[in-house]
């Protein structure tokens, strides 16, 4: 379970005036929920994955996972955290070009001491969830941007986290593509994942598989 | 501790972005190779200067007038030994020969076959060659340098020294020295005493000076005092006072060298810190990557470390091969005149190939600690920010 208290974040900006992304936001959501933040750009979405993702500490508030609130964690905590419970799919492909879509998966799994068979199993098995294993061993860049949107999912997938964090996942994919990807969250969430999706495609409105469609406006939940 | 996962992965970067090493790689290889082609000459030189003093007389007597050495009466032989305490003492004839051709100096020197000789390299040679043979008409054996020069002027199988009597002296080539004859320099021709007098216009009954040998250390200076009651117009030096012109010598030119490398290192570390505080935009998207996915301050660390230590140490083995072969086979062109003066026949022989262990490991220690150290200190600043920073 995620519980969001008060959380706030505000940023300095150059002319020094404090800019605040997020205003006192409480959100609570359940374990294997699949919540969908909507709203303009600009209006916090991804300040707010952030801070679930552990990638940024928020100003002031509390944000706890499982009881344990992340907020006080250190970053050696923090990191085993996100490395263990969260699944991030960034917005820009955060992908080593140059390595094959097999050996992007291996960066979440080397910093564990897994087996190299292990290492084998979870690979594919994540290739598979995210339909990419028949391009397992092409380099990324020789991808297309969908290709490179399944890539960052497995990769997400592979240590098996309970929390998939998806910031603007259809962006930059055709709507064919952009359906694929709801095919595939629509697994993730039957297999129990608790999922948050940040967009503003209009495309997640009407979705089935959505349990909580929220809508941001100027750092606050409408 | 990383473990074997982690290497692979470690590996499997560094050699899917070698480009990104490549230029420090060359420069770092550079820098190891110069920094190793000094050591390596210093060593040499200093280790074939100690072999040559420790190869040298005791003290070395020459009758010397009007600030002028002239030369020193046979006679004189009889009378050191008569001195307690001295020993081996022994008479040279030796000099240059300007050899007018190629404008070269040998350096001629004249030996007793049957005397006892002071210094082990040139009982050794004596030991192996047949004196009988060797005395049976006028011969020489020379160093390489002069053997080179003398086939280029088609003097394969003798030469036609001209004494200062206007005479003509031919003498036979027996034998070339061997390179590695360390102590015996490559501009030297050896032959009979009688001979190399003659050659070089000294008298009979007189020779160049004479060397002996003093059996207690604590008496030098005692019978040093002695050689100069007994003759008013005499020379010595002494072994201690050639030793403390040659250290003070390579000292001075030592003391050179550590400026330079000191020099080469900082501007090394200064080019080296550059490209790390405006650390790659491919290492920060690295950096980004892993943090995000959940890799720890230290594991970041240790894997940016570890891609430099691979490079470091790669580009430390290889400048070191290459300082050894451009020391050791190419006689270091250029540094070489650099350290031992202008070039001349006396020094061409070469560089002992002679391999100190610590000053390799000296190497090292100057080269990847502070390689390490200058990369740890930007890695380590991007590593510390906030995941989502690095990530933007
Ligand atoms: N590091 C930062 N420094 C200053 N301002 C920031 C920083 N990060 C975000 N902001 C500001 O916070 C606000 C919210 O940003 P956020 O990225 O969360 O919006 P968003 O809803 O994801 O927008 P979009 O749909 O364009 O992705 C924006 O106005 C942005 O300019
Ligand atoms: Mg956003």
């Amino acid at each position: 379970m995620i519980v969001m208290k008060n959380v706030s974040k505000s940023f300095t900006h150059a002319s020094q005036e404090m800019f605040h992304a997020l205003h006192n936001i409480t959100l609570l959501i359940e374990d294997g929920q699949c919540v969908v933040l909507s709203g303009i750009s600009g209006s916090g979405k991804s300040t707010l994955l952030s801070i679930v993702g552990a990638i940024m500490r928020p100003t002031s508030g509390s944000v706890e996972i499982d009881g344990n609130n992340i907020v006080s964690f250190s970053d050696y905590h923090l990191s085993h955290y996100r490395n263990k419970t969260i699944g991030y799919v960034t917005q820009s492909f955060h992908l080593f070009e140059s390595l094959s879509v097999r050996d992007n998966l291996l960066a979440p799994l080397v910093i564990n001491d897994l087996s190299s068979s292990k290492i084998e199993n979870m690979i594919e098995s994540a290739l598979k969830q995210a339909n990419i294993l028949h391009k397992a061993n092409k380099k990324v860049f020789t991808l297309s941007g969908g290709e490179k949107q399944r890539c960052l999912i497995a990769r997400a997938l592979v240590n098996d986290p309970s929390i998939i964090l998806c910031d603007e996942p259809t962006a930059s994919l055709d709507k064919k593509n952009s359906l694929e990807f709801i095919e595939i969250i629509r697994t993730l969430h039957k297999l129990g994942k608790t999922i948050i999706i940040a967009t503003h495609d209009p495309l997640f409105e009407e979705l089935d598989c959505v349990d909580r469609f929220y809508k941001m406006n100027e750092g606050t939940i409408e | 501790m990383p473990n074997k996962n982690f290497i692979h992965f470690l590996l499997l970067l560094l050699v899917t972005y070698r480009n990104k090493h490549i230029s420090i790689f060359i420069i770092s290889t550079v820098v190891v190779a110069l920094l190793a082609s000094l050591f390596f000459i210093s060593t040499s030189i200093k280790k074939e200067i100690d072999l040559t003093l420790d190869a040298q007389a005791d003290f070395v007597v020459q009758r010397y007038e009007a600030g002028k050495a002239l030369s020193t009466p046979e006679s004189w032989i009889d009378e050191f030994t008569q001195i307690n305490g001295v020993e081996n003492v022994s008479a040279r004839v030796y000099g240059v020969h300007f050899f007018e051709p190629a404008e070269e100096y040998f350096l001629i020197v004249g030996i007793d076959f049957f005397d006892e000789h002071t210094t082990q390299a040139l009982q050794k040679l004596i030991n192996s060659i047949d004196v009988d043979k060797f005395l049976s008409k006028k011969n020489m054996i020379i160093g390489e340098g002069v053997k080179e020069l003398l086939d280029y002027y088609h003097y394969f199988d003798y030469y036609i020294f001209r004494p200062p009597d206007r005479g003509k002296e031919k003498v036979y080539i027996y034998d070339v020295l061997p390179k590695e004859t360390q102590i015996i320099s490559n501009d030297i021709i050896f032959m009979d005493i009688d001979e190399a007098r003659k050659v070089l216009g000294v008298e009979d009954g007189y020779v160049t000076d004479i060397v002996l040998n003093i059996a207690n250390p604590l008496e030098v200076q005692t019978i040093k005092r002695k050689l100069i009651i007994s003759h008013f117009n005499m020379r010595i030096i002494e072994k201690s006072a050639m030793k403390r012109y040659y250290a003070n010598l390579f000292n001075y030119k030592g003391g050179i060298f550590l400026i330079f490398y000191i020099v080469i290192l900082m501007t090394f570390f200064l080019i080296l810190y550059q490209r790390y505080s405006m650390i790659s935009h491919v290492d920060a998207k690295e950096i980004a990557i892993l943090r995000l996915v959940g890799w720890r301050i230290n594991e970041v660390i240790w894997l940016k470390v570890g891609e430099n230590f691979l490079v470091a140490l790669f580009a430390y083995l290889l400048g070191v091969i290459l300082a050894y072969v451009f020391v050791f086979y190419l006689n270091a062109p250029l540094l070489r005149d650099i350290f031992l003066g202008s070039q001349n026949l006396a020094h061409s022989a070469g560089f002992i190939a002679n391999i100190n262990m610590e000053v390799l490991g000296l190497i090292f220690l100057l080269f990847v600690i502070p390689f390490i150290v200058a990369i740890l200190v930007p890695v380590w600043r991007v590593a510390m920010k906030e995941p989502v920073e690095v990530m933007r």
